[in-house]
């Protein structure tokens, strides 16, 4: 370890109220210059942290993207989860590992490329995909597999061949999408040609923080990481009466299947991001905010980081902004490989140092959060929304949504639509009309499925589509809006190997703490995969819809229950391709009778 | 102090309470594995849930907090098929094998399983695989796959050691304890994690395949190793010699006591026991001819076997035949802090006040390991107990004292119990002493160097075979409890103390441990109004200001 790397580690310390919250940023920087994390660094790490040896050793095997042994010069990621699977990621994977002679997991013999399978990496717009080191690619399909393969093989900074994705995006609004247009990112400069950082300055000059409150309160602005709770109401939950200090968190961990907007806001217009940010972090009376953003999102940290070196450049982010006063900091802590930590919880104790273990509720954040202080914590989507709140009235706001939910949505609609993508409409929008958006079902076929919001969603049959995308009416219709990942299947699609598809993520990616959730997804996984080996029995149906019945309700975080509910819902719903599978032992292509909705 | 109605109950507990120790206080037992009352909670098996109405979903009650009116169900029938549920995740990947586990007889998961579950098992995949039979440390085995992931251990080197030894790694299922590569579990406090493992995960490399704990009978009393005091339970083996290699005590764990150890114990008190059933003083030996080394031309001792009776008869005469009226005394006694108050009790008032005797328990012994929790340089159990009686501390002669005056030729008779005066103060002077004066008595539970050099050796029962009290150096009184009865022809040091004085014509109440103690109690201001029965099992601190704290 050398005397730089000393030097880099104090200089990420003191961006921290804790030393040992630096445990992330420490390990990275170790694999970053050494491209792994050896025995020697994880010393090394414990000892600049103040940390056991032992607990430096948890965060490495808990986040999957450290590597603790030399692995090749790149790393090439490809997704096999639900989304990318149903777009090929099966043949897609099958022709990189006989391409290349190795499996998951494994270096080429030259030490060129390290093979990776992943849970999804949050671009199913362009699935099938996968990531050359920090790059998304995709969809991988046709020559662009022998191009991704060509450029792992090539020394990383040589030109490549792969094109960059160039999925459907919305760009003209009316909410978040205005700045999306330009594929290189929305800047400093135009942002504020485009009334950028007017809310920003309205708070700050003219409004109490309990003004904003109320303004984003009567918005009816639901948080859209998936739980849809009324922001202004969390953030009136803060103490105002306390010495301690507050902390503005922003969840930029987008991990759940089927969803990827948040990569859109923090590449194309992160000013939005930041703005809010400013407002929010006002109106809780907090100075310093983190912006919790996955590992594997390399480029949208490295575009956030320079919309931060921008605004604070110009004033607008740091000590007295905009001479008002009022102080705000921002930093930016990366995630390293754990779908869990997009759990609000999970994400804070991953900032403190740990690994990624939601926390015991009560007490809430709100109260007592990061570094036991009162902590917001807020989707990317939800604070992207607050400058046009301020901007133009919670009422204009209110009245693009529904009645208990302002505003618009970046869908995510991806699977088997024509046009996989993300589509900004008001939360009213139906399910059906969203398809239709989006091109409808592929190829002509019948669509077969729904899932509305993301992986952890209750499936909807196709009959059951024409629903509003709101939270209200999504839940009423017995499954949930949450993260806007709208997953597509047609009569294609076996339901088998979608539930075993999901059941594979849940067991990859539970914590491991509370008993049912450990050992429940990793039960449920293993009687689907005898099911797909044809080795399943009827009565295995019933002992996984009670499996995942044992499961729901009874944890530290709702992580359990939303991989209970794919369980359940598939099971129920599909039975007879169930039973059909297990009778036959292998997938029938059974059509489901619905209209097609193109 | 919120009120609540648990299983139809009510109780009224201290705000901030949670449901499972409110239960605990009306004596409904939640079952628990992440649960420790010392350590932090951690929430994770959920196996205390249990049903509070108007709240939908099952709570766990490790932490729930109180509140005014709650109502707690702990065995409706949605807390038990919640627990039910439970327990099939959690021996889903166990590889159920009681047989061969030490922890068989007294594991919780076992218990549980009887208590709660007894539902037909599901689980019919294969099980996840991880590592047997760890060697963690000096003391401690892990089975990776026996391990339920409670985190108990964790927090243990986290909160109370802060070595921070243990990791989970990885995660979902799998997720694995253990240490960092390479490190070892050895710090002075390694063993009571296995002690707050609820299953067999962690098991003690000492027991290992023992004994079945079914056979173990089990006594409380103290650990004798420092002046702590830690109060333990000793589990021991009589009828089965078959058991755990012919040795009676099979065991060590810590006692609940609040004042004094809370759960702990330290690994040096755990493990040194082994005196208790090796090279023990079995037999009364007494002078027989005294001979010429053939080799050195010194002189050697030689001892032949005697009876208790012979042995007191003739040293009874001979202490009362050393006449003190002349000046000095002619009687040196040096007593240990190893003995219980009782005994010293009966020492000083046999020897110091009758029979004029120089006595001490100040003996010249170099202070051990310590540190800020439970362990101390002391190792003596009962220093203030003696320093209370006056044969320690400031008004007591030093040991080095009685020796030199034997050595001088001014005293006839010197009395040790139990010290190794070879090693205090050198073969030399001991040999030099042993023919000096013209009786030397040895007391002692265990074979030293010392031994051979007495004249007369009485065998000592060890403190687990009799009764008594120690005071621990922060002035609790506190009782050992007799586990078995004293091995060979060894007699507790009161009871032959008894028996001299009886011999001397002076008398006690010869009820035994209990009835000194009345005596003491009445003559020593420290212990003044205290019995047997107050001071109960889980000791009394004596009043500071007589301490002299
Ligand atoms: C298993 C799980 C995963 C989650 N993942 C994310 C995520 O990736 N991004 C996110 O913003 N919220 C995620 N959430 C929701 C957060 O816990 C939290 O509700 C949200 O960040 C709050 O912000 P909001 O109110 O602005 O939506 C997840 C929740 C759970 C239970
Ligand atoms: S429910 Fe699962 S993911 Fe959530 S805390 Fe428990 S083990 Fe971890
Ligand atoms: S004892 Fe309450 S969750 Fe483990």
């Amino acid at each position: 370890m050398t005397p730089a790397l000393d030097a880099k580690a104090n200089e990420i310390l003191l961006r921290y109220e804790q030393p040992k919250a630096a445990m992330l940023p420490l390990l990275w920087l170790v694999q970053e210059n050494q491209g792994y994390v050896s025995a020697e660094a994880e010393a090394w790490v414990g000892r600049m942290l103040g940390v056991a040896r032992s607990h430096v050793r948890e965060a490495v095997s808990f986040y999957n993207m450290f590597h603790t042994k030399p692995v090749g010069r790149r790393e090439l990621r490809v997704c096999t989860s639900l989304p990318c699977l149903l777009r090929g990621a099966g043949e897609l994977m099958d022709r990189i590992r006989e391409t290349l002679k190795i499996g998951p997991g494994e270096t080429t013999p030259g030490g060129e490329v390290l093979l990776t399978e992943v849970e999804c990496l949050c671009a199913c717009e362009i699935a099938p995909m996968a990531q050359l080191d920090e790059r998304y690619v995709g969809p991988l399909e046709g020559p662009s597999v022998d191009s991704i393969i060509r450029d792992s093989l090539t020394q990383p900074g040589r030109p490549e061949s792969t094109p960059e994705p160039e999925p459907y995006l919305s760009t003209d609004g009316p909410v978040l999408s205005t700045h999306f247009k330009d594929p290189g990112g929305t800047w400093l400069d135009d942002y504020l040609t485009d009334d950028g950082y007017v809310a920003a300055r309205k708070v700050l000059t003219s409004m109490t923080p309990q003004d904003v409150i109320d303004e984003v309160t009567s918005a009816n602005l639901r948080g859209l990481g998936g739980a849809g709770f009324p922001a202004g109401r969390k953030w009136s939950f803060v103490p105002k009466e306390t010495d301690k200090p507050k902390y503005l968190v922003v969840n930029a961990d987008e991990g759940e299947p089927g969803t990827f907007k948040d990569r859109y806001i923090l590449e194309r217009d992160p000013h939005a991001l930041l703005e809010g940010m400013l407002i929010a972090a006002f109106a809780i009376g907090s100075h310093k905010a983190y912006v919790y953003i996955r590992g594997e999102y390399f480029r949208s940290a490295k575009r956030l980081q320079r919309a931060i070196d921008e605004a604070t450049g110009k004033g607008w982010l740091g000590q007295d902004i905009q001479g008002t006063g009022f102080d705000l900091d921002v930093v930016i802590h990366r995630g390293a490989g754990a779908y869990i930590c997009g759990e609000e919880t999970a994400l804070l104790t991953s900032l403190e140092g740990g690994k990624g273990f939601p926390r015991l509720k009560p007490p809430f954040p709100a109260i007592s959060g990061l570094f036991q202080c009162p902590t917001i914590v807020n989707n990317v989507e939800t604070l992207a929304c607050v400058p046009f709140i301020l901007r133009n009235g919670a009422e204009h706001f209110a009245r693009i949504g529904t009645e208990r939910q302002g505003g618009t949505r970046l869908f995510c609609v991806c699977g088997h639509v024509v046009r996989p993508g993300v589509y900004e409409e008001p939360v009213s929008i139906t399910l059906r009309e969203l398809i239709e958006k989006a091109g409808g079902v592929r190829d002509g076929n019948r669509l077969k499925a729904v899932i509305p919001g993301g992986i952890s969603a209750k499936i909807l049959a196709a009959d059951e589509i024409d629903v509003a995308m709101d939270f209200d009416s999504l839940k009423a219709a017995g499954t949930m809006a949450g993260s806007g990942g709208v997953i597509v299947m047609d009569e294609t699609t076996s339901m088998v190997q979608a539930l075993d598809s999901a059941a594979r993520f849940f067991a990859d990616e539970s914590c491991g703490q509370c008993s049912p959730c450990r050992e429940g997804t990793g039960w449920v996984h293993r009687i689907l995969r005898r099911i797909i080996d044809g080795q399943g029995s009827l009565r295995d149906l019933d002992e996984l819809l009670a499996i995942a019945g044992d499961m729901e309700g009874n944890t530290i975080c709702v992580f359990a229950d939303a991989a209970a509910w794919p369980v359940q819902s598939y099971i129920t719903k599909f039975r007879d391709e169930f039973e059909e599978y297990i009778r036959s032992g292998r997938s029938t292509e059974q059509k489901e009778t619905a209209e097609c909705p193109a | 102090m919120p009120s609540l109605t648990i299983d139809g109950r009510e109780v009224s507990v201290a705000d901030g309470t949670m449901v499972i120790q409110a239960a605990e206080t009306l004596g409904i037992f939640i079952p628990r594995y992440c649960y420790h009352p010392a350590l932090s909670i951690a929430g994770n098996c959920r196996i205390c849930l249990v049903e509070v109405e108007r709240i939908p979903k099952l709570q766990i009650a490790c932490n729930t907090p109180v509140s005014e009116g709650m109502v707690v169900h702990t065995k409706s029938a949605m807390a038990e098929d919640g627990r039910r549920a439970v327990l099939e995740f959690l021996l889903a990947n166990h590889p159920l094998d009681c047989p061969v586990c030490d922890q068989s007889g007294e594991c919780d998961l076992q218990d549980y399983y009887m208590n709660f579950g007894l539902y037909n098992p599901r689980f019919r995949e294969h099980k996840v695989k991880k590592q047997k039979a760890v060697e963690l440390g000096p003391h401690v085995m892990l089975d990776q796959e026996r391990c339920i992931l409670c985190s108990r251990c964790v927090r243990f080197t986290d909160e109370i050691t802060k070595t921070g030894e243990f990791g989970i790694f990885n995660r979902g299922d799998r997720a694995e304890l253990g240490l960092y590569p390479g490190d070892v579990l050895d710090n002075p406090y390694s063993a009571n994690v296995v002690d707050i493992c609820p299953v067999g995960a962690l098991t003690e490399k000492d027991f290992r395949f023992k004994a079945r704990v079914w056979y173990l009978s089990s006594a409380p009393t103290l650990c004798n190793g420092c002046s702590q005091g830690c109060n333990v339970d000793l589990h021991y083996v009589l009828d089965r010699p078959h058991l755990n290699d012919g040795a009676r005590v099979a065991r060590i764990k810590p006692r609940y006591n609040p004042d004094v150890n809370q759960w702990w114990l330290c690994d040096e008190g755990r493990y040194g026991f082994e005196w208790l059933d090796k090279e023990r003083l079995t037999k009364v030996r007494g002078p027989s001819q005294r001979s010429t080394d053939p080799q050195t031309h010194g002189p050697t001792d030689s001892q032949t076997q005697t009876s208790w009776d012979q042995a007191l008869q003739t040293i009874s005469a001979a202490l009362a035949g050393s006449d003190h009226e002349q000046g000095s005394p002619r009687i040196g006694v040096i007593a240990s802090a190893q003995l219980t108050c009782e005994e010293l009790f009966l020492i000083r008032q046999i020897f110091r006040d009758a029979l004029g005797a120089q006595v001490t328990a100040s003996v010249p012994e170099e202070p051990g390991s310590s540190d800020d929790f439970l362990i101390k340089a002391d190792k003596n159990p009962n220093t203030l107990g003696a320093t209370l009686l006056g044969l320690a501390g400031p008004d007591a002669p030093a040991a080095a004292q009685i020796v030199d005056a034997a050595i001088d030729g001014n005293l006839e008779a010197l009395w040790v119990f139990g010290h190794d005066l070879v090693e205090l103060f050198g073969e030399e002077k001991v040999r030099q002493l042993s023919e000096k004066v013209s009786l030397f008595v040895y007391s002692g539970t265990n074979e030293n160097p010392t031994v051979p050099l007495a004249h007369w050796v009485l065998p000592s029962a060890a403190y687990v075979e009799k009764d008594g009290t120690f005071v621990n150096c922060h002035g609790r009184v506190q009782r050992i409890g007799r586990a078995f009865g004293p091995i060979g022809d060894s007699r507790e040091d009161w009871r032959f103390l008894l028996e001299l004085a009886g011999k001397l014509g002076l008398s006690f109440d010869g009820s035994g441990p209990e009835g000194i103690f009345r005596g003491l109690a009445e003559h020593v201001t420290a212990f003044e109004g205290l019995s047997y029965d107050t001071i109960g099992t889980q000791g009394v601190a004596l009043r500071t200001e007589s301490v002299g704290l």
